[in-house]
């Protein structure tokens, strides 16, 4: 190949990278049954989401190709954010003697504003595909596309699976505000595989049992320094999607979602596992 | 009539140069106010509906699509009950159950579901569970080849793997296998029984492992027996989860904390050591415009 074919090549190479920064590689045209049967609950609530983009801190420039500006096509990444968010915020029952945690546990971990759950946050979607979502220090929560991708393989494009998400990386988020490593893996966990934990080689926690009721609603946060009183993320994650399967009034087929995600990562991802099994195995 | 200038392929550099800047600019993160928090808020280009308790008021409980059509009318019927049953309530969660029960003997609805579930695993995992879900609580003896051939689908050994090291066709596989498992636990045959029971020792995922025990032990009458009988199957490093603590739906701290003591008790090693790290206030104040509380509906 002569000089200028070369050049040509790089050009045509260099190119195609940046039209894959540009736009993107998640597919955003069609949603989970899930993901649509939470949303007819709503059916694109204006004041929700006007409200949403302030409380998670989702910035036009982050999400305008991701339907921003399209926020009642429920095909596009921003409106499968903001519908996870409609679970956290409305779906939990705040049963006190039934619920690990309550909605203000759940959305503090997830929500932006800076606190005792951790500092200020924001939230981004990536492109990236080796990860569910990722927290960059110190303020970053990415969620990529497998939690938004429905036309791709993946048990995770569901808005219990993806709410589960924001509260998994906004423990990251506690974990940095709090002072502790996570475990010290090269991904925010200890490396596996590990005891009880299949992931290999990273994405392996403990579980730190506690009874129900042990944390008043409000109190997840709180840490002692010590195994007594403390979450790792997978946890607080398995928490969630249990309190989705079993106490709250979201969609069946969020349930479902939830229920399965929840044992999944129980089964797992804990070194001392298996953790907590959420409801009784009968299909129905 | 126009001349048609055939370009150098220098021109041609200089035209892709000046198109791969412009992609360029699109790409690189704005500096402007559409990155501050709060600056720009999000649109719809369809008219936003009613608030949800609007929405919610004007829904008909309780009216499952019937389960009665025959031939292909089967099939139709048994797609609207999906989408009734993925969108209900958790109060109409026995209105399903019993239109699953009643029909329990129509060959033509269990070959529909089986049919739904072989088209949404290729293109909607959370309808692919919501539907093997549904038919395992047909308990139709019709559905236990469908199911023994679900679980036994070849489990792939590669696939796309997380930076964690999940490979996500196994665990998208093992999710749905998991949910065929309780639907032969259920069934309680003894040719089911003897699957789960297999996989309970053979399946290559944990997920599928895990739920097999679980599910073969709730569905057995005499808890203890069942036990034994597990501990034959079930592999050495993974007899804790013969004891995996559930919270069932519905169950209260004080039947649940009971049980979690005499777990942590029957298995100390299962104690978590201390976190990794020194524990240490790094919380800084957020100067961030506060959105207040959440709309009420």
């Amino acid at each position: 190949m002569n000089n200028k074919g070369k050049n040509f090549l790089c050009v045509v190479l260099w190119l195609a990278c940046l039209s894959a920064t540009a736009y993107g590689v998640c597919n955003q045209t069609s949603s989970s049954q899930a993901d649509r049967d939470l949303w007819n609950q709503h059916g694109c609530w204006q004041d929700f989401f006007l409200w949403q983009y302030r409380a998670y801190d989702a910035r036009a420039a982050n999400w305008n190709n991701r339907g921003f500006f399209d926020a009642c096509n429920v095909n596009l990444e921003y409106p499968k954010h903001w519908n996870a968010s409609y679970l956290i915020t409305y779906k939990l029952n705040d049963n006190n003697d039934q619920s690990w945690h309550g909605t203000i546990d759940y959305r503090s971990a997830a929500e932006a504003a800076g606190g005792n759950f951790h500092n200020h946050i924001f939230h981004l979607a990536i492109d990236d595909t080796s990860v569910f979502g990722r927290f960059t220090p110190p303020d970053q929560v990415k969620t990529s596309c497998l939690l938004y991708d429905n036309n791709t393989v993946g048990a995770n494009n569901n808005p219990a699976s993806r709410a589960g998400d924001f509260i998994h990386e906004g423990w990251h988020a506690w974990n940095a505000r709090w002072g502790y490593n996570g475990g010290g893996g090269s991904c925010g966990h200890f490396n596996g595989p590990n005891g009880a934990c299949t992931m290999s080689p990273c994405g392996c926690d403990y579980f730190y049992f506690h009874g129900v009721s042990v944390y008043v609603f409000g109190a997840m946060w709180e840490n002692n320094g010590t195994a007594s009183r403390f979450h790792s993320p997978n946890q607080v994650q398995v928490e969630f999607l249990c309190d989705v399967a079993d106490q709250s009034s979201a969609p069946a087929s969020v349930k479902v979602a939830a229920r399965a995600d929840a044992n999944a990562r129980a089964a797992g991802r804990f070194i001392n596992g298996p953790g907590y099994r959420c409801g009784d195995p009968r299909p129905w | 009539m126009s001349q048609i200038i055939k370009p150098s392929g220098q021109q041609l550099l200089l035209v892709l140069i000046a198109f791969a800047l412009l992609i360029f600019v699109t790409a690189c993160p704005r500096k402007g106010p559409q990155n501050e928090p709060g600056a720009q808020g999000p649109q719809a280009k369809d008219s936003p509906g009613p608030p949800p308790s609007t929405i919610l008021a004007g829904r008909t409980l309780h009216n499952p699509p019937a389960l009665t059509a025959k031939g292909d009318e089967a099939r139709k019927a048994v797609a609207a009950f999906i989408d009734w049953a993925g969108a209900s309530l958790p109060e109409e969660h026995e209105d399903g159950r019993k239109a699953l029960a009643a029909a329990r003997e129509n060959q033509d609805v269990v070959k529909a579901f089986t049919e739904e579930i072989t088209k949404a695993q290729r293109t909607d995992h959370s309808r692919a569970l919501l539907a093997l879900s549904l038919l395992g609580e047909m308990r139709s003896p019709a559905t236990e080849g469908f199911f023994h051939d679900f679980v036994n689908q070849p489990f792939p050994e590669g696939g796309t793997r997380t930076e964690e090291g999940e490979i996500l066709q196994q665990t998208e596989l093992a999710t749905l296998q998991a949910k065929a498992i309780d639907a032969l636990a259920y069934l309680h045959s003894p040719r089911a029984d003897e699957e789960v029971l297999s996989q309970v020792q053979k399946h290559p995922s944990i997920i599928v492992r895990s739920e097999a025990i679980g599910a073969y032990l709730w569905n057995q009458q005499d808890k203890e027996a069942a036990r034994r009988k597990l501990l034959q199957f079930v592999r050495k490093d993974e007899q804790r989860y013969i004891d995996q603590i559930t919270r069932v739906e519905g169950e209260r701290a004080a039947s649940f904390n009971p049980k979690l003591e005499a777990y942590l008790k029957a298995h100390p090693e299962v104690a978590p050591p201390a976190p990794e790290g020194q524990r240490q206030d790094y919380g800084k104040p957020d100067q961030a415009p506060k959105p207040g509380a959440p709309p009420k509906y």
